[in-house]
């Protein structure tokens, strides 16, 4: 991703400019990149144009778009229920990202560590990643139910995803349920590159695990909470399969997130124009939130945190 | 440069692609295969009999593709406006294909039923009529009436009557109540069950005419007093702990609902017929012994007809306009009317609109229930079909969510009724 | 502390995921998902079998298959000739990969979907397998040009001065030089086909056509309160994946890392 650009960048802009041309060698044409251009621009780069265009037009999938000027973005403008949806995706990304990152942060130190049984323990923690969005949801949909799952140990009637805190918490909450294993390795790795000698000068000053934890660790991984924070921030605003399965939006309209709502309007009512306003407003909020997060982070180049992996 | 070319490419293939040919349910002369959607459902195996039987005979083999209830609208919407659309598709009649019909996807059938006037007399006229659209007829009516009913725990009763009235219903739900039964299961994670509740009061209140007024779409009709009034009855029923505390998380499609029910920790459920067919199929002994079946009660005050149902006239399938083999697909509905599939469809507890149904009653498996169906359809002056599926599925999407927020006292009954206001 | 807490968050639910699959219906229903099992059967798993779970193994299978294979076909020689190609057009279009990694692929279904059906491909796994793949393709270009790039300029030199065209080097240089990126990147293309949800949902309709995550959700709806049967199968559709993880961990670490960042 981000991480590796820094190294990875197109061949004329780093080959080292005193070094002698090889006359005979054989470099690839730029025949080599089309097939894979071909087929991201196909389906990566003119869906992004094709959203654009969509957004301007009313389409029911029956028959073709018809052109329908700025129809949609008055509405979107206007809409309460887009203010809802945005207002309700803002709370589900503070809940994820409020959870995960202390979460993450602090096994992932923990995990650090070349203890046998913490590698042990790292490994379960991993298994959540290994199921898939759904299977995680339905899963947790069995879990939560209010008769024949967890909840009816807790006392009460078990009435906790049928509510819209409710239900907002099962959703920020599965996510984490299967986000924060990858974060955590995130963290491990950022962990692992902290020199040790650092810690080695804290020991002998004196200081105590918690005050090199704050005075060391923290600053010291200050680039990888960033790109911790920035994957789950985008990651929280796209969710769509959690929503689906755990509560399809409900109760009423309580988990209507952006990307829930763009594909409710879509593909359950209808409305395709309108559905594609949706998911332009969507690509902008998450590219700017990223580009402001990285700037206030004062840092344009993101660091390795592949290494160590 | 290489971006803009790409969305030439792309563009064009878009344009040659609205105009192309379109790869129907099948090809070649003679041969090929003819798709019937269906819901999956207890109907499934006399409905892939039919197709076996009819194959024998037919050069066109017919393929019964089945789908989730839930998510069928979707996937018709979508493959209907697609090159993939199926031959012959269940549907609910009304605003369930009306904008298909707009949109000329759809065969007119009524030469069909013009040319066999034994085909169109066998059906009861006024649920044919349901598949009319502009004087046209777009369905074939091949499966049962699902009304909506009042379900009760026979146990759970014990001496107690069904309610005939509404006092009788709330001073039951306060007797249950204090039992510690819950005295209506309702899956209220899945908002169409919420629904049925808001049909029968509305028609109880005010009767037939007032969401006909809204379907029409006229100013105001949302303002009926009788939505109000029964939005107000089931805040009242909400208020009471009629539907216990926790229903707003019991997943209908999870059969958590009719667990509840039928384990005797609800004592009466509200839902369509199809429901008796689903606990013969799960709990075949309460089923048998422990479930009874009553109409929906009347209310004090309110002008409609206490006869009146709601749910599902029938079921219709329709023909696309772009079957290859609209032909054959008449051919095969007319299969369907056989005796064999007819006692199939008895057997599995539905009752079709057939004219000539009536004998063959005895002799299914639960000839109570089929009789009470019979007899609650035939006298009902009024039956109306299933609101989200009369409405546009944009309105229908918003009045849902309504609803559920109704329920779940996040809006009052005024609040209720001023925002389903623009629903059409 | 905060490692024992975690570990009964993340163990609890596992456990009862595994143990409700060898209960009975009525055990788990009257004992709750947190019961020792009354007894063990291997009814579920077998259930799942009678709902279609092989038919949409195997489009999974397929479905995954075509992907990493388009993955591979496409994104090792544009890498190569990002990496070495002089071309402008070729910084213009890793511009274009690096653009793309910005985009999150909900917000195309709506364009893919009019593509796909415009392109007659609807209800058909190559359905899938497209735009899976496409979605793919920028985190694996960058990760195997990173990889591509430390080859030496050195080892380039020798082999063009044995006479070997692009094609050799591609084959006999680069390709043995970047087996680690090539297999994270298989894995990381694979877990987005097994795993993918939207896709499927919006670009196919019919059983034949159904992967395993679309069939898992059926199966909600199918399987109803029969929870351990339907947890059966969350369990078999993960199956492949943790036998992959116990043989292939730290490949499959840097996959998923792929795949988190998306």
């Amino acid at each position: 991703m981000t991480t590796v650009l820094d190294r990875a960048g197109p061949a004329a802009a780093v080959t080292p400019p005193g070094r002698r041309p090889v006359a005979m060698l054989s470099r690839p044409g730029a025949g080599w990149i089309v097939p894979g251009l071909v087929l991201f621009g196909l389906f990566g780069i003119a869906p992004m144009v094709l959203v654009a265009y969509l957004s301007f037009t009313q389409w029911n999938l029956l028959g073709s778009p018809q052109f329908a000027g700025l129809a949609n973005w008055q509405r979107f403008f206007t809409d309460p229920a887009i203010l809802d949806s945005l207002w309700l995706s803002a709370v589900l990304t503070v809940l994820c990202w409020g959870f995960q990152t202390p979460v993450s942060l602090l096994l992932g130190v923990w995990a650090a560590g070349k203890q046998r049984s913490r590698a042990v323990l790292s490994a379960i923690f991993f298994l959540p990643l290994l199921l898939s969005s759904t299977a995680i949801a339905i899963l947790w949909h069995a879990l939560l139910d209010p008769n024949w799952g967890l909840p009816s140990y807790l006392g009460g009637d078990g009435n906790f995803i049928g509510t819209p805190q409710g239900a907002m918490i099962s959703v920020a909450f599965v996510a984490s349920w299967q986000f924060i294993p990858f974060h955590t390795l995130i963290y491990q790795a950022g962990t692992r590159q902290i020199p040790e000698v650092l810690y080695q000068a804290a020991v002998m000053d004196g200081a105590s695990r918690f005050q090199q934890f704050v005075h060391i660790t923290l600053p010291q991984l200050r680039h990888t909470i960033v790109t911790s924070s920035v994957l789950m921030i985008v990651g929280a605003l796209t969710y769509f399969e959690t929503v689906l399965v755990l509560t399809a939006g409900g109760p009423g309209t309580s988990t209507y997130i952006l990307p829930f709502r763009m594909y409710a309007t879509g593909f359950r009512s209808y409305d395709m124009g309108y559905a594609s306003a949706i998911a332009f407003a969507l690509v902008v909020i998450a590219t700017a939130i990223s580009i402001i997060l990285v700037r206030i982070s004062g840092f344009a180049k993101m660091r390795s945190t592949r290494e160590g992996l | 440069m290489i971006r803009f070319g790409l969305i030439a490419v792309l563009l064009l293939a878009t344009a040659c692609g609205t105009s192309g040919p379109q790869a129907g349910g099948g090809e070649g002369a003679g041969g090929g295969t003819l798709h019937v959607w269906v819901l999956e459902d207890k109907l499934n195996a006399t409905q892939q009999k039919a197709a076996d039987e009819f194959n024998k005979t037919s050069p066109v083999k017919v393929v019964i593709d089945k789908f989730n209830p839930d998510s069928y609208p979707d996937k018709l919407r979508v493959s209907i406006g697609s090159p993939n659309a199926p031959d012959v598709f269940f549907n609910w009649g009304s605003g369930s294909i009306s904008p298909y019909v707009k949109a000329g996807e759809l065969a007119d059938l009524t030469p069909a039923f013009d040319a066999d006037p034994a085909f169109k007399s066998a059906f009861l006229p006024a649920v044919l009529d349901v598949g009319k659209i502009d004087n046209k007829y777009y369905g074939v009516p091949l499966r049962g009436m699902q009304p909506v009913i009042l379900f009760y725990n026979k146990q759970v009763f014990g001496d107690a009557q069904p309610p005939k009235t509404w006092t009788e219903l709330l001073s039951l739900v306060d007797r249950f109540k204090a039992q510690g039964v819950t005295p209506f299961a309702l899956g209220g994670a899945t908002a169409w069950t919420e629904l049925m509740w808001v049909e029968y009061l509305v028609d109880r209140f005010g009767g037939p005419d007032v969401f006909k007024r809204i379907y029409n779409g006229e100013p105001g009709a949302w303002r009926d007093p009788a939505v109000l009034k029964a939005a107000q009855a089931i805040r009242d029923l909400v208020d009471r702990g009629a539907f216990g505390t926790n229903y707003a998380s019991v997943d209908y499609n999870s059969h958590a609902a009719e667990t509840l029910f039928a384990k005797g920790r609800a004592a009466m459920h509200l839902m369509g017929s199809w429901e008796f067919t689903n606990h013969t199929e799960l709990q075949p002994d309460f089923a048998k012994n422990g479930l009874g079946f009553a109409p929906f009660p009347a209310v004090d005050g309110g002008t409609g007809d206490p006869a009146n149902v709601v749910g599902n006239p029938t079921n219709f399938f329709s023909v696309t306009a772009k079957s290859k083999h609209q032909d054959t697909a008449i051919k095969f509905l007319k299969t369907m009317m056989s005796d064999s599939y007819v006692q199939g469809l008895l057997d599995a507890g539905d009752v079709p609109v057939l004219g000539s149904v009536e004998p063959k009653l005895a002799s299914t498996p639960n000839p109570d229930f089929a009789r009470f169906q019979l007899d609650l359809v035939r006298k009902a002056p009024a039956f109306t079909l299933s609101w989200d599926q009369s409405l546009s599925s944009a309105g229908a999407q918003t009045m849902l969510t309504t609803i559920q927020d109704l329920f779940n006292r996040k809006i009052t009954p005024e609040q209720f009724v001023a925002n389903v206001e623009n629903v059409k | 502390m905060i490692a024992l807490l975690w570990l009964v968050i993340v163990a609890v639910p596992l456990l009862a995921l595994f143990g409700a699959t060898l209960r009975t219906q009525d055990d788990y229903l009257d004992n709750g998902p947190l019961a020792f099992p009354d007894g063990i059967t291997g009814d579920n798993y077998l259930s799942v079998f009678d709902k279609g779970f092989g038919t949409a193994l195997g489009n999974t299978v397929m479905v995954t298959a075509g992907t990493v294979l388009l993955v591979m076909i496409t994104a090792i020689p544009a890498a190569y000739a990002i990496v070495r190609s002089p071309s402008r057009i070729v910084s213009s279009g890793f511009r274009m990969f690096l653009l793309g990694l910005a985009i999150p692929m909900q917000v195309t279904v709506v364009p893919i979907y009019l593509v796909i059906t415009r392109l007659h491909l609807y209800d058909s796994l190559l359905a899938v397998v497209l735009p899976t793949a496409a979605f793919s393709l920028p985190v694996s270009v960058l990760i195997l040009a990173s990889a591509m790039r430390d080859v030496s300029e050195e080892v380039y030199e020798s082999m063009a001065l044995d006479g070997a065209g692009s094609w050799r080097v591609l084959l006999n240089l680069v390709v043995p030089m970047s087996t680690s990126a090539i297999a994270t990147i298989g894995i990381y293309s694979a877990l987005q086909a097994w795993n993918g949800f939207l896709f499927p949902l919006v670009l196919t309709q019919s059983a034949d056509q159904r992967v395993l995550t679309l069939s898992l959700w059926e199966y909600q709806t199918q399987f109803g309160i029969n929870v351990p049967g339907l947890l059966a199968a969350v369990v078999l559709s993960g199956l492949p994946i943790f036998i992959a993880y116990l043989f292939a961990r730290r490949a499959l670490t840097s996959g998923l890392m792929g795949v988190g960042g998306k």
